[in-house]
């Protein structure tokens, strides 16, 4: 290892920088408040685990600690499966030309705000919506859709969807063409040889993709409150919940940072996994 | 219309009329020859010369557009390259970093639903053959060149096939590691008697391993033979300069004693043994080649009758040296001789010398 250079450490300065006062700093003081005592509506600087303590062993917080951490994984599956199939399609058999096109055509969705597009979804998901109507005239319905577990994750998937899809396009852009070919010279049939090469090969990027709808459903306050109707909560709703009950941001703090501590683990369980190499 | 040498014994692959084009493109115009069983063949050309479509038709990884491709007897055409027997070794060895290097040999035996047991057995003895059993468990990307090479072909021979389809395997390799790779392959072949194909743009590759060598260019069979037959009877000028013969002269067939032949060329008139082959009548026009080693160099005062060229350059070879000359015209001539042979010549750039050589030492090129 060379000492990295004054110039190049000037280069990261303005990362550095950002970082420091938008990320680190508010980590820490996220921490710090986790240990504040509220009294009569104002918080106050102390060193009082209570407020952990008070949280660790309430059946609510673990409650909606599952709810999320199911929600996420389904939305996790859900999204993954249904982006794949495309994704596979647009890497391996489009043309270079149409290739573009439908790249700029997934970046579209971006150009929408979350919120706006949530509140679309309410039209067609609910009891006289535009779903429950077409299904209507086919004699079929109405479903409850709103308000459902349903609801939150299509308002998941719509949200990971087409990252997911750019994300696994990348990755399987990159797998090596003669690894596909040499595999159906070994006598392995189409299909397997998705399951059994193209997978394998593009799995740092399959997984990467995967952790990010993890991290944006777990996180995820729009949906499940909009969609989901936000009882029972998950835990992003648990927070505004907190702060909004008597100003108790220590303990919405504790709920922050045992989200984090989940995301973190397993970020690193992911990536680790991603990069695991077989043999000696 | 290809000089063709008859396969050695029964054929194992035959092409007839076949063609491959890309839209508008032909990468293979009418390929039409056999292999035989047990035969080590060199397909060879430049790139771009339909050598490793060619080489795809066989693999099953491209469909010809016209013509027919027999397999064993069998017609394949428009059989997947998964219904075949026809394993084939990747220039980029493409194996599967994923798996291990005994999970990569095992990876076709496993397709075909072998039991683990048996599976396990197969590839163990595959890599002992290949000398990488003691790397079995490792990953693939930990191994040297050559010892993915020896993967790469244990995996292909693992299924035990009759012909095995090589696009040229030994192109990222070091000097060498190549000579030494080259005969890992050609005793393998050998021992294991069945079919190599082989695509190559190397021309000591080609004919340092192979029994019979097709010479490609643009789509076009050029020339098929051993490679003695190709060396020393070039059937066209296109196969004279690929083999990197300078000294090919044109002109026409004034006369004709027995095989003894007058060529009238821009140079002057010059004699000419013809072989059996050649088919021509006077007034025809006859190109003939002259090899480096076989032409004659003295002083330009010697007063011996010939051909005056200037000298452009001298390149070392070991033991001898190639000369290049430049005839008045601007035709480049080689002459390949000894250092002792050349001592007590005047080889500075631009000083003349005179260049002749015997009847039998002319090629007449048959195709042109």
């Amino acid at each position: 290892m060379t000492r990295p250079s004054l110039f190049s450490l000037t280069l990261a300065l303005p990362l550095l920088i950002w970082q420091l006062a938008f990320f680190a700093v508010p980590l820490l003081f996220l921490i710090a408040i986790s240990f504040w005592t509220v009294r009569n509506f104002q918080m106050m600087p102390d060193l009082n685990f209570g407020n952990w303590e008070r949280i660790l062993t309430r059946g609510t917080f673990w409650d909606a600690y599952a709810r999320s951490a199911i929600l996420a994984t389904a939305s996790t599956v859900l999204t993954s499966v249904i982006a794949f199939p495309a994704a596979y399609a647009i890497s391996f058999k489009l043309s270079e030309r149409v290739k573009q096109w439908v790249i700029f055509v997934l970046i579209i969705p971006f150009f929408t705000s979350y919120l706006v597009r949530i509140y679309a979804l309410q039209v067609f998901l609910s009891d006289g919506g535009i779903i429950n109507a077409a299904l209507g005239m086919l004699g079929i319905g109405p479903f409850g859709m709103l308000n459902t577990t349903f609801g939150t994750l299509v308002g998941m998937v719509t949200l990971c969807l087409p990252l997911v899809i750019l994300l696994q396009v990348f990755s399987l852009n990159f797998v090596n063409r003669d690894l596909v070919e040499a595999a159906h010279n070994l006598r392995c049939g189409r299909l397997r040889t998705v399951f059994s090469v193209i997978v394998p090969s593009a799995r740092v990027g399959l997984v990467i993709a995967a952790l990010f709808a993890f991290i944006l459903s777990f996180g995820d306050f729009v949906s499940p409150l909009y969609l989901g109707g936000g009882n029972p909560p998950t835990l992003s709703i648990l927070i505004t919940d907190i702060t909004k009950s008597g100003q108790q941001w220590p303990r919405a703090a504790v709920v922050a940072l045992m989200m984090i501590g989940t995301l973190l683990t397993v970020a690193f369980a992911a990536i680790t996994y991603a990069y695991k190499e077989r043999g000696k | 219309m290809n000089m063709q040498t008859p396969v050695k014994s029964e054929a194992i692959v035959r092409l007839e009329g076949v063609v491959k084009r890309f839209g508008e493109f032909t990468a293979v115009e009418r390929a039409d020859f056999e292999i035989g069983r047990g035969e080590f063949l060199a397909i060879m050309g430049s790139s771009g010369c339909g050598k490793t479509t060619t080489l795809r038709m066989l693999a099953g990884l491209e469909d010809p557009s016209e013509g027919n491709i027999y397999l064993d007897g069998a017609r394949v055409n428009g059989k997947a390259t998964w219904d075949r027997d026809t394993p084939m070794v990747w220039q980029s060895l493409a194996l599967f970093p994923f798996l291990t290097v005994q999970e990569n040999v095992e990876f076709s035996l496993k397709m075909r639903g072998v039991s683990t047991a048996e599976r396990i057995e197969r590839a163990r003895k595959w890599l002992d053959k290949m000398q990488i059993l003691e790397f079995a468990d490792r990953n693939v990307s930990q191994l040297s060149g050559g010892q993915r090479q020896r993967v790469a072909l244990a995996r292909a021979l693992v299924t035990e096939p009759k012909i095995l389809l090589l696009d040229e395997p030994l192109s990222a390799l070091d000097a060498h590691l190549k000579v030494r790779m080259q005969a890992v392959l050609s005793n393998l072949q050998k021992d294991l008697g069945i079919t190599f194909v082989y695509v190559t743009h190397s021309m000591s590759e080609a004919f340092s391993m192979a029994d019979r060598v097709v010479i490609m260019s643009r789509g076009k069979i050029e020339q098929i033979g051993t490679p003695q037959e190709i060396y020393h009877a070039p059937r066209n000028r296109f196969v004279a300069e690929f083999l990197g013969s300078a000294n090919i002269f044109t002109g026409k067939l004034v006369e004709k004693s027995g095989d003894l032949w007058q060529v009238e060329t821009a140079h002057g008139r010059f004699a000419v043994k013809a072989g059996p082959t050649p088919v021509k009548s006077v007034g025809d026009t006859v190109s003939f080649v002259v090899s480096a080693e076989k032409m004659q160099i003295s002083a330009a005062d010697t007063g011996v009758p010939g051909l005056r060229a200037r000298v452009v350059g001298e390149e070392f070879v070991g033991a001898s040296a190639i000369v290049f000359l430049e005839t008045d015209a601007g035709e480049e001539l080689k002459v390949q001789k000894s250092h002792g042979e050349l001592a007590s010549i005047d080889l500075h750039s631009g000083s003349p010398l005179n260049l002749h050589w015997e009847p039998e030492a002319c090629h007449v090129l048959p195709g042109e």
